[in-house]
């Protein structure tokens, strides 16, 4: 399995986190997995529904001690 | 299928509303829906190129709060919506003639060009219209 690229966004205000993770699955390829942490509480709802409206695919979210961890695959 | 176009006109040269603008114009664009921002009156003073942030960046305890606590910057968000989605930024022609500014004056890549409000609002029929 291909090594998951992980983006650092805590500490960023929204649309921070977001950006970021576009930025990254941009230069992805296909089937690639970015997680990128972040302490915006708005990600978790937030990048879930970019992720539906452009056609990725969302791998998980997983909750950490004040920020969440989100899986985010590049699927087109 | 294409969202329908975002037309967002900002007018207002307050922190706090050139920070909406750009949030609502930046993550539109990511979001597969084409935003044509258009920038007039005193709205156009706060991309004059050479400024510091502090005579940027106006406005009340959000402004304040936002400059404290690091929130992206405005221009930076225009500039990710223009790479990573459909985002373009025009100057308003009149604002720029009333003030002597140029396209050289402002920000470097931010504006796309500069465009009258007839042939905007001619565009704008395209789409939904935000006035900021």
């Amino acid at each position: 399995m291909a090594q998951r690229q992980v983006i650092d966004a805590r500490g960023a205000f929204c649309p921070g986190p977001l950006m970021e993770l576009i930025a990254a699955l941009k230069l992805a390829n296909v089937g690639e997995e970015i997680e990128v942490l972040s302490s915006d509480h708005g990600s978790i709802k937030d990048i879930p529904e970019w992720v539906k409206k452009v056609g990725h695919e969302m791998v998980g979210i997983d909750q950490k001690d004040g920020y969440a961890a989100i899986i985010v695959k590049k699927a087109k | 299928m294409s969202a329908e176009p975002l037309f967002i006109v900002l007018c207002s040269p307050e922190h706090e509303k050139v920070q909406m603008a750009a949030m609502l114009a930046s993550v539109a664009a990511v979001s597969d829906r084409p935003v044509h921002l258009f920038v007039s009156m005193n709205a156009l003073l706060v991309f004059r190129n050479g400024i510091s942030a502090n005579e940027r960046y106006q406005g009340g305890a959000m402004s304040k709060l936002m400059r404290e606590k690091k929130a992206p910057d405005p221009i930076t968000m225009l500039k990710q919506g223009k790479m990573l989605g459909q985002l373009t930024v025009n100057a308003c022609s009149m604002a720029l003639d009333v003030t002597g500014l140029g396209l050289d004056d402002l920000e470097a890549e931010v504006f796309d060009g500069q465009l009258g409000l007839t042939k905007y609002l001619a565009d704008a029929e395209a789409g939904e219209l935000l006035f900021i």
